[in-house]
């Protein structure tokens, strides 16, 4: 096990990413009655990813998702927000908020605010699979580097 | 209170300009950007801030989210502003974006010179 961290980071990490993902979610889902809200939601889902490609580095990581899976997931997540704008013109518009026309729900229940919660989902998944994809591209950077082992990191100290 | 923290926004916001001048490491730059794009956060969601009368006295306004059986206007009459919330939160989107370029550009600059000394990134090589 060379890459990675101590095992102490790596047990700790294999402790808690699983239930920061889930705060993740959870922000994500109650977005429209509390705090919160997709962007957020997906900002602390990617913290889990980038958490596990810290402690246990970028090739364990890969086995759980890709820089290809995040793409797609990218992209999904772009899509399934259009479409549910798009969906809004069964009822008459762009944006048009066409759950609320069928059942609004009441106020402070999780399934409130007809369109709200699904767009809240996609953003969760384009901001996570954006965010993880990125920490992953800018982890590759370092594996590539020509002479990465006798380079002496410098600080810029002013002198 | 909300002096207070004016002062504080202000005095982040120079502590960032003093990293970026003063600092000659790019990842010191970077952070003390990153400081400045933070600072401008607070005082924008400041501006949205208020206090409200309460059963007669002086309280911090509330977060603006409707809660259960309340009215519109009761929830006005005690909210903050929530567009300059909502404006914040774009902006820290772009600031996350800002973020990941300038890393990346900060990675390819130490791939090609093997330094993040900014007195050392001086002239054409390879």
């Amino acid at each position: 096990m060379s890459e990675g961290m101590t095992p102490i980071v790596k047990n700790t990490a294999r402790l808690i990413s699983g239930f920061i993902a889930v705060f993740g979610i959870y922000i994500a889902l109650t977005g429209h009655i509390s705090p919160g809200g997709g962007f957020a939601g997906g900002v602390i889902l990617a913290a889990a990813a980038v958490l596990i490609v810290l402690a246990f580095g970028r090739s364990t990581a890969e086995r759980i998702f890709t820089p290809s899976q995040c793409h797609l997931w990218d992209a999904a997540g772009a899509g399934l927000f259009l479409v549910v704008a798009m969906l809004g013109y069964f009822s008459g518009g762009f944006f048009v908020n066409f759950i609320a026309h069928i059942s609004k729900g009441q106020v402070g229940k999780l399934f409130s605010g007809g369109t709200i919660l699904v767009s809240n989902l996609c953003i969760l998944i384009k901001v996570a699979a954006g965010l993880a994809g990125a920490f992953l591209a800018l982890s590759a950077f370092r594996r590539q580097g020509v002479d990465a082992a006798d380079i002496v990191v410098e600080g810029g100290q002013a002198a | 209170m909300s002096t207070g923290i004016y002062i504080l926004a202000f005095a982040v916001l120079l502590a960032g300009l003093y990293a970026m001048v003063a600092k000659k490491n790019i990842v010191k730059i970077i952070v003390g950007l990153l400081a400045i794009d933070y600072a401008l956060n607070l005082m924008l969601v400041l501006v949205g801030y208020r206090e409200v009368v309460r059963a007669g006295c002086r309280e911090s306004g509330l977060p603006p989210i409707l809660a259960e059986g309340q009215t519109p206007a009761q929830l006005a009459a005690m909210a903050v502003d929530p567009l300059p919330q909502a404006m914040v939160l774009t902006s820290i989107v772009i600031g996350l974006g800002l973020t990941a370029l300038m890393v990346a550009m900060g990675i390819r600059l130490y791939e090609r010179y093997g330094t993040f000394d900014t007195n050392r990134i001086r002239r054409l090589r390879g």
